[in-house]
């Protein structure tokens, strides 16, 4: 096994020297295929996206595959990597493989737990299959860094909580409703934020939407872009009622929505809950309506809030997360190791298993006045002693498997039974 | 053979609890096959021990309150797993299954009852136990999900989400599991109690309109009722209603527990051999 990985990220470099060493995705297969035709190396995938440039390969045992993809690197962007080589990280074998499971569960991302990594590298990973880039050790490796993403997915939070102000607000109510299906927002004045929030609830499944504003064409123009209705400002009060979500962020110096009207509202609406989002500053929603039962009244500072609170939660998440990679990187080296010493153990058996049959071929004059039962018996102590003698060095090589020392052992193994190089 | 099935329950509850708390803690999507298969044979195990025991007593085995009660946390543990199944919410076992587990140890401590009391015969009383005991069952699914709804709307109201936050299901969802579970438990209730009416007029002597028990379960029945109406009439969503399920359930309590020890002719003491 001989694994490397050469990259830059959003913390070791700044944008500009993303951007450069950036390898766009129509140039991908042929770059890979580029990268894994150079001399010693076996397999390669490169992961390309704005917040990293990674690239990872499996070389035949003691290439020095960091200088083949530093030159692979220079050539492809026909530049002298030198004055970049302090933004560059490089790591070897098992800290390739935990790197891989901790970039593709999307620890390593510049917003902890965000979903688009693990996408992009399956991306990378097709690319360089099709370029036929993967076919050993590496292979192994990527693929079970998808089964581990998937697992840190589903046996952690830390994807789940919003960490947006828009996605809070939808977070929230789905806390409140639980689906939005069915759900009437009511814009209450058009702006940048209200838009966004109203565009992430629909996509969340809330089904119509009212909006308001003091220039009248404005709502109509923001209403026609939703699919909803346009309710002129002078109207806002009568249509509240059909609201379960409020998104308010007008103008006015002082709140446009007070308790009483709530209460009224409330009493219309048979107590069924109400949601403000009061993105106004000065607020638009008086604070006290929140004391009201079935009413929630969120501005601006509490979203924010929110986003800080599942900040935290991710950051809690990502402890399990570790946790379960660790473990998942044990269990990979392991398999790995076992793997390598595979090759030792066959040629071992092999080389028993000759002499057996050449000392079996040597005495067949001598053993051909024996009964079958006897020859039974003489090809079952010959098979058996094999065996014993097997057992030692193959339980050695097993449970030494991954450790350093190994090598040695190996090395031994092919040296004392004459197995060649 | 009943004790021993029923402190294997009692072992395998306590194992499912515990093995439900890193799900809860970890905020899993659902819980871990060992803490559903421990609840399982804790089930399996208390099924067992009921039917050994109805088997030695020829009848429902809910002669004495701790029968009762066993009878009772096993229904509980049955609602457990029908609620997950439904809605997988994983917080909900820490909420419904350590009372299973305490009637289950009571139950385990207590001596065995000894009366064998020809009362417990016949349709009638059948009829209105096992209504009782379902709609008892319903109720605390009620109960549990208003106490749910009530951390939910406070950590939304508090706006400084917390560990509750993400762990407890939506207030539509608290919502839908306390209406379920009142429709469902109100009618078991009503029967219950009309069934036991007519059995106690024909079979008790004296005056058993007032007795104790017979009231108080009077009292739960019309807060249910009015809890039902103001639900269907649509006035009473959210705090008010929830606080008002806590209360009837508590009446339940009262009922079930507090005047069993009270009443003359009702609860599990051996007065009822002075029958006829």
């Amino acid at each position: 096994m001989n694994l490397t990985l050469l990259g830059i990220n959003h913390r070791t470099a700044p944008v500009e020297v993303r951007e450069k060493m950036n390898i766009p995705a129509d140039h991908l297969t042929e770059a890979v295929s580029d990268l894994v035709h150079r001399a010693g190396i076996r397999e390669g995938m490169i992961l390309s996206t704005c917040n990293r440039v990674e690239v990872t390969t499996s070389a035949e045992d003691e290439v020095d595959a960091e200088s083949i993809i530093r030159r692979f690197l220079a050539d492809h962007h026909h530049c002298d990597l030198g004055q970049f080589a302090h933004f560059f990280y490089r790591l070897r074998q098992q800290d390739v493989v935990k790197h891989l499971f901790r970039v593709a569960s999307s620890l390593d991302s510049m917003i902890l737990g965000e979903p688009q990594i693990l996408g992009q590298l399956k991306q990378a990973y097709a690319t360089a299959r099709s370029a036929g880039a993967m076919n050993g050790t590496l292979n192994d490796v990527v693929n079970q860094t998808l089964a581990v993403a998937k697992r840190v997915r589903r046996e952690t939070a830390l994807g789940t909580a919003a960490v947006s102000v828009s996605y809070a607000a939808v977070e929230l109510a789905k806390k409140i409703f639980g689906g939005l299906q069915g759900k009437t927002i009511f814009v209450v004045g058009a702006g940048k934020m209200s838009e966004l929030a109203a565009k992430h609830l629909l996509s969340s499944g809330a089904s119509n939407i009212l909006v308001s504003n003091r220039t009248y064409e404005r709502a109509v123009e923001l209403a026609a872009a939703f699919h909803g209705t346009a309710v002129p400002f002078e109207n806002l009060y009568e249509h509240l009622s059909h609201a379960d979500i409020v998104i308010s962020s007008t103008g006015s110096p002082r709140p446009i929505i007070n308790k009483n009207q709530v209460e009224k509202l409330l009493s219309v609406r048979k107590n069924r809950p109400i949601f403000f989002v009061d993105i106004a500053v000065p607020r638009d929603v008086d604070p006290s309506v929140n004391e009201l039962d079935n009413v929630f009244v969120y501005d601006i500072d509490d979203l924010g809030h929110v986003v800080e609170a599942n900040k935290k939660q991710r950051e809690h998440e990502a402890v399990w997360a570790e946790q379960i990679i660790q473990e998942e990187v044990q269990k990979t080296l392991k398999r790995l190791a076992s793997r390598e010493v595979v090759p030792t153990i066959v040629a071992l058996e092999d080389r028993l298993n000759t002499i057996r049959a050449t000392e079996m071929e040597r005495y067949q004059g001598r053993l051909a006045g024996m009964t079958p039962e006897q020859r039974q018996a003489v090809d079952a102590l010959t098979r058996g002693m094999m065996n014993k003698i097997l057992h030692g060095p193959i339980t050695e090589l097993k449970s030494g498997a991954g450790e350093p020392e190994n090598a040695a052992l190996v090395r031994l193994i092919h040296k004392i039974f004459g197995l060649g190089s | 053979m009943h004790d021993a099935c029923l402190w294997t329950a009692l072992a395998f509850y306590a194992l499912g609890i515990l093995l439900i708390v890193p799900s809860v803690v970890q905020r899993r999507p659902s819980l871990s096959p060992a803490s559903l298969g421990a609840l399982g044979i804790g089930l399996a195990a208390h099924a067992a021990a009921l039917a050994i025991e109805a088997a030695r007593i020829h009848r429902l085995p809910v002669t004495d309150v701790r029968s009762a009660l066993s009878f009772y946390a096993f229904m509980v543990t049955l609602a457990f797993f029908f609620v997950y199944l439904r809605y997988r919410i994983v917080s909900l076992g820490l909420f419904m299954l350590p009372l299973v587990f305490l009637l289950t140890l009571i139950s385990v401590l207590r001596p065995v009852g000894s009366f064998d009391s020809s009362a417990f015969r016949g349709g009638w009383l059948l009829v209105h136990i096992s209504s009782i005991f379902l709609g008892y069952t319903a109720l605390f699914l009620t109960f549990v999900a208003a106490i749910m709804y009530l951390i939910q709307e406070r950590e939304l109201k508090s706006k400084a989400p917390r560990g509750f936050y993400y762990r407890l299901p939506s207030l539509k969802v608290c919502e839908e599991i306390y209406y379920r579970s009142l429709v469902l438990g109100l009618p078991f209730l009503s029967v219950g109690i009309l069934t036991g009416f007519v059995w106690a007029s024909r079979t008790w002597k004296g005056p058993w309109e007032f007795d104790p028990k017979i009231l108080a379960s009077m009292v739960t029945w019309v807060i249910y009722l009015v809890l039902f109406a103001t639900r269907v009439s649509g006035g009473w969503h959210g705090r008010r209603a929830a606080y008002f399920a806590i209360f009837g359930f508590l009446a339940i309590l009262v009922t079930f527990v507090g005047i069993s020890v009270l009443s003359g002719q009702h609860g599990y003491i051996p007065k009822l051999r002075e029958m006829p």
